[in-house]
């Protein structure tokens, strides 16, 4: 009964390696089928030397048929993989990662990266609060955020209220004030009538137009500056700290923080 | 014949149907059998990986779009809602305000959660309401239909009472009728359950507030 065994691996062994030199005999296929499926069972006990080559015979004749299947499986798995390769690319590119479609602004400084204390805080602070950068792109800030609903605000707002805004997932559209009529309009039109975005002028601003989301800022010369579209459809909501969070109920005055009297909590 | 020759030369070897199979695999090849179980894996794996999302609305799909301008929209209706619900004295409008307002920012964080799992961005690359066909010039200063203007916000923030009550609901019922059309529109183009769903909701329970707003403008008119 060991016997069987090794019988039945070499056999299968040589069927692979053989197989292509069985083409030649393809033509008496059915006879050498038939009559090879009976000395074998013939030889069977008698010798197993010979068994083992003769079944080749039949095997190398089938292997000659299933070429068609074959070469139908080979396309069917160039198609398939065609298929795999288009998808992986298209689902790569569909589910490109806001962190990872935000990097790849030119420009875009993230300082999330930078662990900075004062940028990273949350805490609700009242009254007037200093911040590192301008315009600022987070930290401490009021208990009241900005009315985000795409409000144009055409005086300066407080960084205190502004910052809370990002917060809930806003982009805040910055601009040097003083900025010409036509740019404005142009940013004014990304901004009305769309939720968590609001616009508003800045005093002394470095460049002409600044782009806040929570712990991201970019800034640009132009208001046709198509960064400046990347930047809102890879931050807008997506930067938001607190998902689910309003940008209406806010406060939807100009002009800075009045100094708390009793600035507890 | 060859049926018992078969069981004569597998007898001695390991039984009947152990005998018959080697013979069967010399056929179709180590090969052959390997080459299907991997092409039948990687099917399986792509179809798995893939099928999801291949049957997932795109970026530029009009469901995308439709969640997107109806998150906006809806948070209007938030908006002013709250307004409604903070200042107005009347029981019964700050009964519906909030009744609003609440199902509302429910209902976007149904659909912010649905352009997550479709791996989309809140954000879309195209113009308030291009997702909805024949709508060019509903749009206007960014404005979807039935949305209040700017205008129109700070009107009713600074409104009391009666002149309140009256404004809030008569921007509630534009709203409303905005909304009523861009769902009715998304029931037109999509099939996706769970977009058609919450759009039928929409459509019959705003259809149904704007009947219950008509009474209340009357009653608060006659009162």
């Amino acid at each position: 009964m060991s016997t069987p065994g090794p019988e039945r691996v070499p056999s299968t062994v040589r069927v692979g390696k053989k197989s292509g030199q069985g083409k030649p005999p393809a033509g008496p296929s059915k006879s050498a089928k038939a009559t090879g499926a009976r000395p074998g069972g013939g030889k069977g006990a008698a010798g197993k030397g010979p068994k083992g080559r003769k079944p080749i015979a039949p095997v190398k004749v089938s292997g000659g048929r299933n070429w068609g299947p074959i070469a139908v499986a080979g396309v069917v798995i160039l198609i398939a993989a065609g298929i795999i390769g288009y998808g992986v690319f298209a689902s790569m590119k569909g589910s490109q990662s806001w962190q990872d479609q935000a990097a790849g602004i030119k420009g875009i400084v993230n300082y999330r990266t930078q662990k900075n204390p004062q940028i990273d805080a949350r805490d609700h602070k009242d009254g007037p609060l200093t911040y590192v950068t301008n315009p600022p792109v987070g930290g401490a800030h009021n208990p009241l955020w900005q009315n985000c609903m795409g409000d144009i605000y055409t005086e300066p707002i407080a960084n205190e209220h502004a910052v809370h805004s990002l917060e809930h997932g806003a982009v805040w559209v910055t601009y040097k004030q003083g900025l010409a009529a036509d740019q404005v309009d142009k940013l004014k039109s990304k901004v009305q009538g769309k939720d968590y975005m609001m616009m508003s002028p800045v005093a002394g601003l470095d460049k002409n137009i600044s782009l806040q989301a929570w712990g991201y800022q970019l800034k640009v010369d132009s208001a046709g500056d198509k960064r400046i579209n990347k930047f809102i459809k890879a931050l807008r909501l997506n930067a938001s700290m607190e998902p689910g969070a309003a940008c209406s109920s806010g406060n939807t005055t100009t002009g800075p923080v009045q100094a708390a009297a009793g600035a507890g909590k | 014949m060859t049926l018992s020759a078969d069981p004569d030369a597998a007898a001695p070897a390991a039984g009947g149907v152990n005998g018959s199979q080697p013979a069967r695999r010399r056929r179709f090849g180590i090969g052959v059998l390997a080459g299907a179980l991997v092409f039948g894996l990687i099917v399986g794996v792509a179809a798995g990986l893939l099928g999801p999302r291949l049957r997932t609305p795109g970026d530029d799909s009009p469901e995308a779009g439709f969640l997107r301008d109806m998150s906006t929209h809806h948070a209007q209706a938030v908006e002013m809602s709250m307004i409604a619900h903070a200042n107005s004295t009347n029981p019964t409008v700050v009964n519906l305000a909030g009744d609003i307002a609440l199902t509302q920012h429910g209902q976007i964080n149904y659909m912010q959660a649905w352009l997550r799992d479709w791996h989309l961005s809140p954000t879309g690359s195209q113009a308030p309401m291009a997702w909805m066909p024949d709508s060019a010039g509903s749009v206007v200063n960014g404005l979807m239909p039935g949305m209040a203007t700017p205008e129109q916000m700070v009107a009713l923030r600074k409104a009391t009472g009666k002149d309140l009550d009256i404004q809030y609901l008569t921007l509630m019922r534009q709203h409303h009728l905005g909304g009523i059309h861009m769902a009715q529109g998304i029931l037109k183009l999509s099939h996706n359950d769970n977009v058609t769903w919450l759009a039928q909701t929409m459509v019959t329970s705003q259809q149904g507030e704007i009947t219950l707003i008509d009474t209340m403008v009357k009653q608060i008119q006659a009162s």
